[in-house]
Order: structure tokens, then C-alpha cells, then sequence
């Protein structure tokens, strides 16, 4: 993963880190096409104001995500009761390319089943490269509760694994 | 247990998220290559401001100088003269005091009056003030 401070073509970074970050704004949005908006929205603002900062990139981008998440939560939380139902019916669209390996496919149609708390901490670990020391800055917890709901979460999945690997 | 944790670790970080979909690049790429408006960078702020703030100051001196302009048209009264004029006597009938004897009232009436006048803008000011004082002389009995 090339370092945001330095890269200077955006398409570069982007095309490198794109895929990661989208899940990163998939998981904190109700649909593929909102994923989308907050992810264009939130790159724009870390690209132009934010990537030159001092700290981790891939925390500062995360946050950009985060907040721009959070925003349109708040807006589209206003909408129609038609409308969220329509978020919720997309929500069960696959947020990974397809897997040959069973597997691997149970793995990604478990992660969206797993608790928010627990999800979003497994999402920021992997894809975004946070420590739980960012994770717990992040959401607003402590490291110790970030690795706590990291292991409930490891538990699960595996649980979840096994129940569509085998029945 | 940690083991376990590892192996799900790393099917995780195998696993292949789904790309954004193009309008998403195309719109990053129509926000990022727009000649952005010149965002006003810190150094010309500060000049802005201080431009602003020097401004203002020479309003404020320019309303403090008509202000003094305006002060020194106002009357600069010096005085001119302090008259007193000569007292006129009335004496009145004798009276009787508590204990027996006699006085005749006397009743001082004269006027002051002071002169100012301001040369700059050929204004004058007069106080006019009447004033007077009882006095008794006591009268000899015999």
C-alpha cells in the first residue's frame, strides 16, 4: 500500500485502495449506491484537505469516511419508511467479489451477519489497517474493548463458518 | 484459540472487496481536476485581514479627527468682564425685635453679572443674577 503523503496521481492511489475502502464505507451505509456517495465524498475531502497531515493516512481517511457515513445516516434517517425499506431489502447484496472456495464464500456471506460493533471492528482491522489503539480512537472506546468485540467477532465467524461449511 | 484467530484472519484479508463503481472515480476525478476556486490561502487571509483591520483604524481615526474639528467649532467662551452694579437702598420702617428694642430694615438690591464671549464664532454669554441682603440698624431709644 503506497503512502497517501507522498503519491501525488490520485488514480494511482485510489485504483490501489479503492476496493478496501469502499467496504470500509459499505459496512457503515444501508446500500451499494450510498457506500458509493460517501466514499467519493469522503476520498475528495481526504485527497484535498487531508492527506498531507501528520498521522496514519489510513486513519485519517477512515475518518473521513466516518463522518461522511454518519451524515448521510442523519439525513436519510429523515426518509420515507418506503425508502428504508428499500436500504434494508439491498442490504443483502454481497459486499465481496464471489469465492470458488466454499469457504471463503461462507466468510463473506457471514460478515455481514456479524453484531455493528463487532463488524465494524473486524472491517477497520483488515481492510483498514488500524491497530486497535486507532480502532478504539475511532469508535470512540478503549483498545481493550476493541480487541474484546475482535475476538467475540473471530468467535462468531467461525461459528458461522462452520454452520454453512457443514450443514 | 489463537491459532484459530489466525487462520480466520487470513481468509479475511484474502477475501476481495468489491470495487467502487465507476461513477465513483469519475466523480472524484470531475471534483479533484475542476480548477478549484482559489481557496484564499492562509497568507492572503492574513493580509486580507490586516488590510481590514488597518482600514478600520483609519475610519476610527478620521471619525476622532472630525469629532475634534467639530469640538473646536464648539463655543471657547472666555470671560470678559465680572460687573457689579451699584446696590440700591431701600430702608424700611422700624420694627421690634424679640427682646424690646428697635431696628429699621435695610434691604440691599444690586446685580451681577458676567460677560463671556467667544471671539471664533462672535457668540456672547451673559449671566444675569439679581441679589439682595436684609440687614438691621438698630435704633436708639430714648
Amino acid at each position: 500500500m503506497s503512502d497517501a503523503h507522498s503519491a501525488q496521481d490520485w488514480k494511482v492511489w485510489f485504483a490501489e485502495n479503492g476496493a478496501r475502502l469502499r467496504l470500509i464505507a459499505r459496512q457503515w451505509t444501508r446500500s451499494d449506491a450510498d457506500a458509493d456517495d460517501v466514499l467519493q465524498e469522503a476520498f475528495i475531502r481526504f485527497w484535498k484537505n487531508q492527506r498531507h497531515l501528520p498521522g496514519n493516512p489510513n486513519a485519517l481517511v477512515v475518518t473521513s469516511i466516518r463522518r461522511s457515513a454518519l451524515d448521510l445516516y442523519r439525513s436519510t434517517d429523515r426518509r420515507s419508511h418506503r425508502e428504508q425499506k428499500v436500504f434494508a431489502d439491498s442490504d443483502t447484496m454481497t459486499w465481496f467479489e464471489p469465492e470458488a472456495d466454499p469457504r471463503l464464500q461462507a466468510l463473506t456471506d457471514s460478515l455481514p451477519q456479524l453484531p455493528n460493533e463487532q463488524r465494524e471492528v473486524v472491517v477497520l482491522k483488515i481492510w483498514g489497517d488500524l491497530t486497535f489503539d486507532e480502532i478504539g480512537e475511532q469508535l470512540s472506546i478503549s483498545p481493550n474493548t476493541a480487541a474484546s468485540r475482535w475476538r467475540y467477532a473471530m468467535e462468531a465467524l467461525r461459528k458461522l463458518i462452520s454452520a454453512r461449511t457443514y450443514v | 484459540m489463537s491459532e484459530d484467530y489466525n487462520e480466520i484472519e487470513s481468509a479475511l484479508r484474502s477475501l476481495r472487496p468489491r470495487s467502487p463503481g465507476p461513477s465513483v472515480a469519475a466523480g472524484i476525478a470531475r471534483a479533484l481536476q475542476t480548477p478549484a476556486r482559489p481557496a484564499a490561502p492562509k497568507k492572503n487571509i492574513i493580509l486580507w485581514m490586516s488590510s481590514a483591520l488597518a482600514t478600520a483604524a483609519c475610519l476610527v481615526g478620521v471619525f476622532l479627527f472630525s469629532r475634534n474639528e467639530s469640538n473646536s467649532l464648539s463655543p471657547e467662551y472666555q470671560l470678559v468682564s465680572a460687573e457689579q452694579s451699584p446696590a440700591a437702598v431701600d430702608i424700611l420702617s422700624p420694627v421690634e425685635l424679640s427682646d424690646g428694642s428697635y431696628a429699621r430694615p435695610v434691604r440691599l438690591l444690586w446685580n451681577n453679572t458676567t460677560h463671556w464671549a467667544d471671539t471664533k464664532n462672535n457668540t456672547q454669554l451673559i449671566d444675569y443674577r439679581p441679589a439682595q441682603q436684609l440687614a438691621l440698624i438698630p435704633v436708639e431709644t430714648y
